[in-house]
């Protein structure tokens, strides 16, 4: 372009009109952050940040340093002297990132005035401003009523661009009215919804360079999710012990599921395939006591992924608690409502999914909700179930976007929480976010140490994930698991009842913690194995035993399953060779285990306990099964000589899973297979999560090829 | 509000006068949008960055020392927010070169390398973007727009120089 068009463009470079209820959001907020500073004096004024940030900027590297920071305070007073006249309380200074918004080069005054300044510096330091806003009471007014729910999409969009953060029913992610209906028809009846999840997610409108519809928050290509490889061929000869902490969560699946409905597949490191296999429910074989809250079942079939090779399929199921012996539950909600969470598929959703959570609970059960945004601020504090009108009234009024007085929102629901803590009840804070983490902490590390302190105190904590773009897959995961909880991940209402309120149990009443898995394989009958999936939860050797080792949390209900792939000795299928220089010792098989492949062990504390107890399990040919093809079988018989439809099921999930991944052990196995195995190990599929999960596959089909045109 | 009433306005507001905090807010707002909003390209992303801006306001009104023209300071203070805000919500993520994600929806109807070109400036190096937006899009001088900036008007004539150097390079390599 010449300049004369690019003149042209950025002259007419249109701005709409402002939203009217953004602008009162705005101006509350501001002027309850006038009155904060009111109060509080020139004591805690807080022009500096700004003008700190506007007048110099050096690099982060130099802030670190403990010279620089004597050097900042230099700078700093400085500053002060020549533009502003202010007091600043040294304890302020002591305790907030100071060495992060001051000068530290008044030489750069000038020049430097725009300079680029390092993420979490100015991330924080808005952070910190916000969260010291105080007072004021910004609900209601401004929230789309029930009665208001557009009929049209068009409407819709109108109407969520007009109403901020509505707070009307059901808008789910697939924009057109009938989905709507759709959606509130399969919260009555069921999941006939499934199944018919090929819809346009709001992101298609970037991905086919159109811009579609701005009224809503979209964003895409800022999820994280942390880096990790496939688990690779161990000899049992090197490594004959393999450790690993069990892992409930789900988020890996519906995100992967999110994105082959909007058709494309999945970023690799995005897809963990023992929590797509953890999806879903198995039936397996349930313990007889509470005292050992759940009992592993093990079954050995013929690998699928290359011919002669094995598979040991390990599932554990936890003991479910009836709905009568369950405890009180005593529940925060730390609830994200900030400008990003204004789209259909976020804080509505959030609000529906808590709704349904209410019928569940108790009328015994508290909830407490605390928000933060701009700023942090109880909006209900701890209140009975049976007073049921005055949390509803507290979620209808939650689209109005403002948080009142206090602390920091973490800080905040942990003492609500701890306010109404109840040794005999579930104690729980459940933060939902899409990946906005500024509740007041905003170092992860120290974050990280907060929720596990807490979690010592007893109040554990579970991180429920919305939307799309901005997730923070790594942190959420991390925090989930510092905090005794379980991270889910909820793109729609069928997605946010499985999380909340058909495992309201498992979510939130853990039977057992610290679960962790060891199994050591017999170099007398097997040379070589892979565990599939369970890479960011591997564990040493040693932490086995060592209970302060911290692992994953086993709920009321949950069912876990770890699959391995085994070569046997003598199969000549060895992927590893043997060192030329180092034969390995001709293992001396003892005669009494020459039937077995390995040994299983699980450790696991009951949830109020801190010394663990240990299960253990041969694995032996006893269990092996003839096939992993269907026979006339339902999922609970134990139906010799072949594998029961959870086995065939889950495996087609982990098959599908690893080809997601890359493919890289399954073979030749297709999406076909994937398919077919999964048709075979559908069983009754109640809810129809597995009929769901083979469209998945269908759609993962047409992704690939689409992909490599 | 003509200038006098707005200095009177501010200086009430520096005193402790909710009021007029109040309409000070209410009569800039819509300026303060309309920065972010040329910032961020989006609805929602300026909306939040105006919050903040307003938020902001609050503490560092009192700063404001009638030495510049009050709009210019709010320029400065939508963007340095603006730029917070940008690094607070794009963490390790570095925003796509170019692409269609950050055009205005008022838009739709211009052409296809209108939208682009858009974009192009959008990802521009933050100085270099707020030069080209100043000059261009607002009309200032660079003189103004180095008021608002705080540099010299010589170092905001070579950060247009630098954007248009880039822009019309990049035309040419694409095509």
């Amino acid at each position: 372009m010449d300049e004369a068009q690019l003149k042209q463009i950025l002259r007419e470079y249109e701005v709409p009109a402002a939203d009217d209820n953004a602008k009162k959001r705005a101006v509350n907020l501001a002027l309850a952050e006038f009155d904060a500073a009111e109060k509080k004096g020139q004591k805690k004024f807080q022009g500096i940040p700004l003008l700190g940030r506007l007048m110099g900027s050096s690099t982060q590297k130099q802030r670190r340093t403990p010279m620089n920071r004597r050097l900042v305070y230099g700078g700093m007073a400085t500053a002060m002297a020549v533009v502003l006249v202010c007091g600043i309380s040294a304890q302020q200074i002591a305790t907030r990132g100071y060495d992060k918004v001051m000068p530290d080069n008044i030489a750069g005054l000038e020049s430097e005035t725009f300079a680029p300044r390092k993420e979490h510096t100015a991330a924080q330091n808005k952070k910190e401003d916000l969260l010291r806003s105080r007072e004021s009471d910004l609900r209601g007014g401004d929230s789309l009523t029930a009665t208001e729910r557009p009929e049209s999409k068009n409407e819709f969009r109108t109407a969520v661009r007009e109403k901020i953060l509505p707070s009307a029913p059901a808008p789910m992610m697939r924009p057109p009215a009938e989905s709507n209906v759709m959606a509130m028809d399969s919260i009555a009846g069921g999941r006939a919804a499934q199944g018919t999840m090929m819809y346009a997610t709001p992101a298609i409108g970037i991905i086919d360079g159109e811009i579609i519809d701005p009224g809503y928050y979209r964003d895409a290509g800022r999820d994280q999710f942390g880096d990790f490889d496939e688990n690779r061929i161990k000899t049992v000869g090197a490594e004959p012990v393999s450790t690993f902490s069990v892992d409930v969560d789900t988020v890996s699946y519906s995100f992967v599921r999110r994105q082959l409905n909007a058709g494309v597949l999945p970023q690799k490191d995005a897809v963990r395939v023992e929590e797509m296999i953890n999806y879903f429910d198995y039936d397996y074989p349930l313990p007889e006591t509470k005292e050992q809250p759940f009992r592993p079942s093990v079954t050995v079939i013929p690998s699928p992924w290359k011919e002669g090779n094995k598979l040991v399929h390990i599932g554990i199921k936890g003991y479910d608690i009836d709905a009568d012996a369950q405890p009180r539950s005593n529940l925060v909600f730390l609830l994200d409502v900030s400008g990003s969470m204004n789209s259909p598929d976020k804080l509505p959703l959030l609000i529906n999914s808590m709704k349904m959570l209410l019928d569940t609970l108790k009328p015994d059960d508290t909830v407490g909700i605390v928000v933060y945004a701009g700023a942090a601020g109880t909006v209900l504090e701890p209140t009975k179930v049976s007073d049921k009108a005055k949390i509803l009234s507290a979620l209808d009024n939650l689209s109005a976007g403002g948080g009142t007085a206090g602390a920091e929102g973490i800080r905040q629901a942990y003492q609500l929480a701890e306010s109404g803590f109840d040794k005999e009840a579930v104690n729980r804070v459940i933060l939902a976010t899409d990946g906005d983490f500024n509740i007041g902490i905003t170092n992860p590390e120290e974050l990280k140490d907060f929720i596990e302190r807490k979690r010592e105190s007893g109040v554990f904590l579970s991180v429920l994930g919305f939307g799309q773009g901005n997730l923070n897959d790594r942190l959420m995961q991390e925090l989930a698991q510092n905090g005794n909880g379980v991270a889910a991940y909820i793109d729609n209402l069928n997605e946010a009842r499985k999380a909340l309120v058909e495992e309201a149990t498992s979510t939130l009443f853990p039977i057992a913690k610290d679960v962790k898995i060891q199994v050591e394989f017999n170099p007398a009958t097997v040379a070589e194995y892979r565990l599939v999936g369970y890479e960011t939860r591997h564990l040493n050797r040693e932490d086995f035993n060592y209970d302060a080792v911290d692992a994953g949390d086993i709920g009321a209900g949950h069912s876990v399953t770890a699959i391995y792939e085994i070569t046997l000795v003598g199969s000549g299928l060895r992927a590893v060779d043997d060192s030329r220089y180092a034969p390995a010792e001709q293992a001396k098989a003892d005669a009494n285990f020459s039937d077995e492949y390995a040994f299983l062990k699980i450790r696991y504390k009951l949830p109020d306990e801190d010394a663990s107890k240990l299960i253990t399990t041969p694995v032996t040919m006893e269990n092996e099964r003839r096939s992993l093809a269907k026979t006339a079988c339902g999922p609970a018989e134990n139906c010799l000589p072949d594998a029961n439809d959870d086995v065939r099921f889950s495996i087609a999930v982990a098959s599908f899973g690893q080809m997601l991944k890359g493919g890289k052990y399954v073979g030749a196995m297709t999406y076909d297979d994937v398919i077919n195995m999964a048709q075979n190990g559908k069983g009754a599929d109640e809810f129809g999560y597995r009929s769901e999960f083979i469209q998945l596959a269908r759609l993962a089909k047409s992704a690939a090829v689409m992909e490599k045109q | 509000m003509t200038e006098r009433q707005d200095d009177e306005l501010i200086k009430r507001a520096q005193e402790g006068d909710r009021r007029a905090f109040e309409a000070l807010l209410q009569g800039y707002y819509d300026a303060m949008f309309r920065m972010a909003f040329k910032w961020c390209g989006n609805r929602a992303d300026a909306e939040d960055v105006t919050q903040n801006a307003c938020i902001k306001l609050a503490h560092s009104l009192k700063s404001f020392r009638f030495e510049a023209a009050f709009t210019s300071w709010l320029y400065r203070l939508v963007i340095n927010t603006a730029m917070d805000w940008r690094k607070a919500n794009r963490k390790f993520v570095p925003l796509p070169e170019s692409g269609h994600a950050g055009i205005a929806p008022g838009n739709a109807e211009k052409d296809m390398q209108h939208k682009e070109a858009l974009a192009a400036v959008l990802a521009l190096p933050e100085k270099e973007k707020a030069a080209l937006l100043l000059v261009f899009s607002e009309g200032m001088t660079h003189a103004e727009a180095a008021g608002v900036m705080g540099v010299k008007e010589s170092t905001v004539s070579w950060y247009i120089h630098e954007a248009r150097k880039k822009l019309t390079g990049k035309e040419r390599r694409h095509g």
